[in-house]
């Protein structure tokens, strides 16, 4: 058997450039997917405006047109996946607008919301594990593991609503105060408390594992305490899981975001698709839904790619 | 001690909400879309939960409401139970291309998320409780396939399935008389993990306000509409808060309860960890 140490550094690339390829296959399928549930599920567009009374029957063929919907599907699809790769989404039904510009607005507001609400995940997420794993599952209440089980059962929605509660009777703020609507704290924490239960899982099982190794026993016959036993030995094992865990958070948190910008009077993505559907600007949707497929993929092939590197026994031996 | 107070606790919530929402129009003679008294009315004599913006009554809002959201999460959940354990099976059963084909196509739509692909289904049908039920069923479905496929693998790989198979079984008796019982405790638990997040989902596609109609008695909607009175009446957004949080929660606890006692855990922690 070849040690993990020796498993040459050319193994990590092309197990790396794999895992790239399969994450543009697999881009290229969500697209397509998106591309062709929304012609077959929607019909037409452009229905939606004339219905509305927004636009009359020669104007909504004019769109047509202009949007290339009296082609057919298949030169609609080359259209819309060349159109993809020069980074251009097509124009609003309503304001006329590149999507491309539209979503770009909005990026930095769900950008910020998803970065404060990770972290918070991670750190809510790492201390619940650890402090699950110490406690005595004989006892009546493992506050710990109790807490990290219903963080992901609890509704986003019904949290968030909690939180603005307890926050204007501490006196902290009100919900119109402009402040609060540009204050990131509450909104990260009520969507972070969402993804800390799955990462304390994680933690708890990985190092629950680790704790019948060898390895722990031989730790521990070296001397070692019970704090650097748990937290070197134990925990240094259970994290790899968790960067993997992460790229699935991503997407999670990026639904989780609807809800709580929906929740907190907030800009952002989530709002915007919303908006989007009720209003029938497919554009504008069709462009959320690749964009967020899109960022899904690429950060499981980075979180794929950052395992094989933190964790050499998943490197190919040949 | 305390679990098993729990797991009664769970158990009774749900069977009070099943029977509130059989029986809604005995238990409460008012209209669940008129006003009967003044808007904003605290939770008191009169009207037990308190009335809405509008002066309607809530306890029979919520009474109604337990009917529409259950429902909804039961027909989305049993959608994506039924496409995605069919493609389960056929995958886990077929082996081969066809079981390629499945996994490659399951994985192609897990790369949106689920509430995602529900949104997207919406934006495609347009706003609406049938399309949000139908978004969520067919956005379960590549999920509940991975699962349930690990699960159909695991019975499949047993002895007495391949004894089946040497005795001269035909592949569908076998994946019918052996292979689905044998898995049946854990797609039993896969599936209230199904309902859990098919409710989940439904209510906060209601909640975002994509129902359609705001009127409706619905316990999404409802907590929608409290959010914009939360401060002057925050009764009206915690009752639905409160019933979706319990329901979601006794659903869930429920399920590892089944999951623990037959003894599933082992293959539903394999299935899950085959699945992720």
């Amino acid at each position: 058997m070849v040690s993990p140490s020796d498993r040459p550094a050319a193994g990590l690339l092309t197990a790396a450039g794999r895992r790239a390829l399969d994450g543009l296959l697999t881009g290229w399928a969500a697209v397509s997917v998106t591309f062709f549930a929304l012609r077959f599920a929607g019909g037409d567009p452009v229905a939606s405006l004339l219905a509305q009374g927004l636009a009359s029957s020669e104007q909504a063929d004019a769109l047509r047109r202009q949007l290339g919907l009296d082609l057919p599907l298949i030169e609609q699809y080359m259209r819309f996946l060349g159109g993809l790769v020069r980074g251009d989404l097509g124009r609003s039904l309503y304001t006329g607008q590149p999507v491309t510009r539209i979503i770009g607005e909005q990026i930095p507001y769900t950008a910020q919301l998803a970065a404060a609400g990770l972290f918070v995940a991670l750190a809510l997420g790492l201390v619940l594990g650890i402090l699950a794993v110490g406690e005595d599952r004989r006892r009546d209440l493992p506050l710990a593991s109790g807490l990290a089980g219903i963080a992901t059962a609890l509704p986003v929605a019904f949290t968030g609503i909690l939180a603005i509660l307890a926050a204007t009777h501490l006196g902290q703020a009100s919900v119109s105060d402009p402040a609060m609507v540009r204050s990131l704290g509450l909104p990260a924490l009520v969507l972070g408390f969402a993804s800390a239960g799955a990462v304390a899982r994680l933690i708890q099982a990985g190092m629950q594992e680790t704790l019948a190794a060898p390895f722990m026993l031989a730790a521990r016959a070296r001397g070692l305490r019970r704090g650097p036993r748990l937290l070197w030995h134990a925990l240094r094992p259970a994290l790899p899981p968790v960067i993997s865990l992460i790229a699935i958070e991503a997407a999670f948190l990026f639904g989780g975001t609807v809800v709580t910008e929906t929740v907190f009077s907030r800009p952002g993505l989530g709002r915007l698709l919303v908006g989007s559907i009720l209003q029938g600007d497919f554009p504008v949707a069709q462009g959320l839904v690749v964009l967020s497929a899109l960022v899904y993929t690429l950060s499981h092939v980075a979180a794929d790619t950052l395992g094989l590197i933190l964790d050499p026994r998943l490197r190919p031996t040949e | 001690m305390m679990r098993r107070a729990l797991v009664l606790a769970a158990a009774g919530w749900l069977v009070l909400i099943v029977l509130v929402a059989l029986f809604a129009p005995l238990l409460s003679g008012a209209d669940p879309i008129q006003p009967v008294g003044p808007p904003l009315a605290p939770p008191g004599v009169g009207f037990g939960l308190g009335t809405d913006a509008l002066g309607r009554d809530l306890l029979t809002r919520m009474l109604f409401g337990a009917r529409l959201s259950l429902v909804s999460g039961l027909l989305a959940a049993s959608l994506a139970i039924g496409i995605g354990g069919a493609a389960g099976l056929a995958a886990a059963m077929q082996g081969g291309w066809i079981e390629r084909a499945i996994i490659w196509a399951a994985n192609a739509l897990l790369a949106i998320p689920g509430l995602l692909l529900a949104l997207m289904l919406l934006a495609a049908m347009g706003p609406g409780v049938r399309t949000i039920v139908l978004a969520v069923g067919l956005g379960g479905a590549p999920g509940f396939a991975r699962l349930s496929r690990a699960a159909f693998l695991s019975a499949r790989q047993s002895d007495f399935v391949r004894a089946a198979h040497a005795l001269g079984a035909g592949k569908r008796w076998v994946a019918l008389r052996h292979v689905v019982p044998n898995a049946g405790t854990t797609l039993l638990s896969l599936a209230t993990t199904q309902f859990a997040w098919a409710f989940l989902g439904t209510t906060t596609l209601t909640f975002l306000g994509l129902a359609g109609n705001p009127s409706l008695p619905e316990w999404g909607a409802m907590l929608n509409e409290g959010r914009v009175h939360l401060i002057n009446a925050p009764h009206l957004a915690l009752w639905p808060g409160a019933a979706i949080t319990l329901t979601i929660l006794s659903v869930q606890l429920l399920g590892n309860w089944i999951a623990r006692r037959q003894d599933g855990g082992a293959v539903r922690r394999a299935a899950m960890q085959a699945g992720s």
